[in-house]
């Protein structure tokens, strides 16, 4: 965790950027009053105030992301270094040595993740947002950020070894696939706020569960020789 | 076992290995069971590192079976725990600095970074960063994370290649008193070295075995070795000269260094000195 720290600080700023945008452009939707579009029939008015926090989750959780890319970029320079080959040499699976990076992502996110949730908190709470919507707010957000950098490492970590020129956190495949379930947590929560927490505890549920096999199944799929240099 | 003692043994069977579906190293097998240094010779891409890395664990065999003590090594992670790797890269991060990089590996599988910075002398190095060393000291830093723990068999590929003369010969003055009760395996394209050092000759070639057995058995020509000096030395040496160098013969390369103090004795101003043939070059050639 602090090898990847030190290795790559514009992730750690960008993870940063990200946190006080999604804090900034989801607790500024408190300003704007229930919207009642005119002369238009409506089933219900959109409560912006009290759904637009909600897009905070999906958009701290991208900055969980984001800390954790440098963990992908550390497991390539290992593997081009010959670390990876050293630590098989020791009596490490493959599979070990996945699920210590995946470990050192993970640890790397919820610190930082609980930063964010923090300051998301502190701002919401000034601007007037209710205590209870916060905290549902800071819930989600860790449930989903966690199950985010899950997906994206495994992910990156298999292509990076599957590819003959690993090209680290370049290397877009990964994050792509990776971010995919954020889209359902962005969208459905201001679509069917009443339904919010069960759609991204489902989400994260779901990318939880879809990491964990597909950790599995690199792990024994994945020969050893992919990880030398 | 033998009379109650547990006899340590490394053995390889009908041993075929390579990467995807290239097959780079062919039924070798070999058994070894004396704890010595065993130098394990051949030209570039006979296959040297492909059989370290089958012996260490790393490649599954194709076919046959690699085990140490009757444990199978790809399969065993505790026989895989005996063994030390040293490969030919540096395999440490360099963003660190040499004690961290050695505790990395003693976090991960245990040791006594203390003892090995000790051992490899180290101390002076320990807080300077990994990537502003020279190539030498980081090759006694790599070396170095095979001696943070005890373990029964060491696969050296290549340890004093890019390595000045005194590292050398203090990594290979380790290793001889390693090789008193432990098996090391130690591929060079030094064919002195391999004189040098190795009590047991394995030369590979075309991914094959082609010899196995005893350095002092093998039946070599001798050493041609020319001398270039700025004076005259023919009246105290009984040297042919060739293109500009004095040609002396010996049977074992350790005579040289006698020769060459008799010739600074004498006055001679040596200016370089140059093997011209080794016996054990034959291995390398088809």
């Amino acid at each position: 965790m602090k090898r990847s720290v030190k290795l790559s600080r514009t992730y750690f700023v960008l993870g940063i950027m990200f946190t006080i945008y999604g804090i900034v452009l989801s607790n500024l939707m408190t300003i704007i009053p229930t919207i009642i579009p005119p002369d238009v029939a409506t089933p219900s008015p959109i409560d912006l105030a009290s759904n637009f926090p909600f897009l905070s989750v999906a958009l701290l959780s991208m900055s969980g992301v984001f800390f954790s890319l440098p963990v992908v970029m550390l497991f390539v320079y290992d593997k081009n270094s010959g670390v990876l080959e050293y630590l098989l040499s020791t009596g490490l699976d493959q599979i070990d040595i996945f699920k210590g990076y995946v470990k050192a992502s993970l640890v790397l996110a919820v610190y930082l993740l609980s930063f964010a949730v923090i300051l998301n908190t502190a701002v919401g709470a000034l601007l007037g947002i209710s205590l209870n919507l916060l905290m549902i707010i800071a819930v989600l957000t860790v449930a989903i950020g966690v199950s985010e950098v899950f997906l994206v490492t495994v992910c990156m970590v298999a292509f990076s070894s599957l590819q003959k020129t690993p090209m680290g956190a370049n290397q877009p495949v990964g994050v792509i696939i990776g971010i995919i379930p954020m889209f359902p947590a962005l969208l459905l929560p201001i679509i069917f706020p009443s339904h919010a927490i069960t759609i991204d505890l489902s989400v994260a549920a779901v990318t939880i569960f879809a990491s964990l096999a597909l950790l599995l199944s690199v792990g024994r799929l994945i020969l050893r020789e992919k990880l030398l240099p | 076992m033998h009379n109650g003692v547990i006899m340590q043994e490394l053995k390889l069977e009908e041993v075929s290995s390579g990467y995807g579906t290239e097959e780079i190293i062919h039924k070798i097998s070999l058994t070894l069971t004396e704890p010595s240094i065993y130098v394990v010779l051949g030209p570039n891409g006979a296959g040297k590192t492909t059989l370290f890395r089958t012996i260490s664990g790393i490649l599954k065999p194709f076919s046959g079976k690699v085990s140490f003590d009757e444990m199978d090594l790809f399969n065993s992670k505790e026989a895989r725990r005996r063994i030390a790797y040293l490969s030919h890269l540096n395999a440490l991060p360099e963003e660190m600095t040499v004690f961290n990089t050695l505790k990395y590996y003693a976090d991960i599988e245990g040791g006594d970074v203390e003892h090995t910075l000790d051992l490899l002398k180290l101390n002076e190095l320990r807080n300077k960063k990994f990537s502003s060393l020279s190539q030498g000291q980081k090759k006694r830093v790599s070396v170095g994370k095979i001696f943070l723990r005890e373990r029964d068999l060491y696969l050296l590929d290549e340890p004093t290649s890019n390595v000045d003369p005194k590292i050398s010969k203090e990594i290979r003055e380790l290793l001889i008193e390693l090789s008193k009760n432990k098996f090391v395996l130690y591929s060079s394209h030094n064919l002195y070295e391999a004189r040098e050092i190795g009590k047991y000759l394995i030369v590979i070639r075309n991914g094959e075995l082609k010899f196995f057995d005893k350095i002092e058995n093998v039946k070599t020509k001798k050493y041609r070795v020319g001398i270039k000096t700025l004076n005259d030395i023919s009246s105290y040496l009984n040297a042919k000269l060739e293109n500009g160098y004095f040609v002396v013969t010996v049977e074992n390369p350790t005579e040289v260094a006698k020769i060459v103090k008799d010739l600074v004795a004498h006055g001679a101003e040596i200016i370089e000195l140059r093997e011209l043939d080794n016996p054990l070059q034959e291995f390398f050639e088809e």
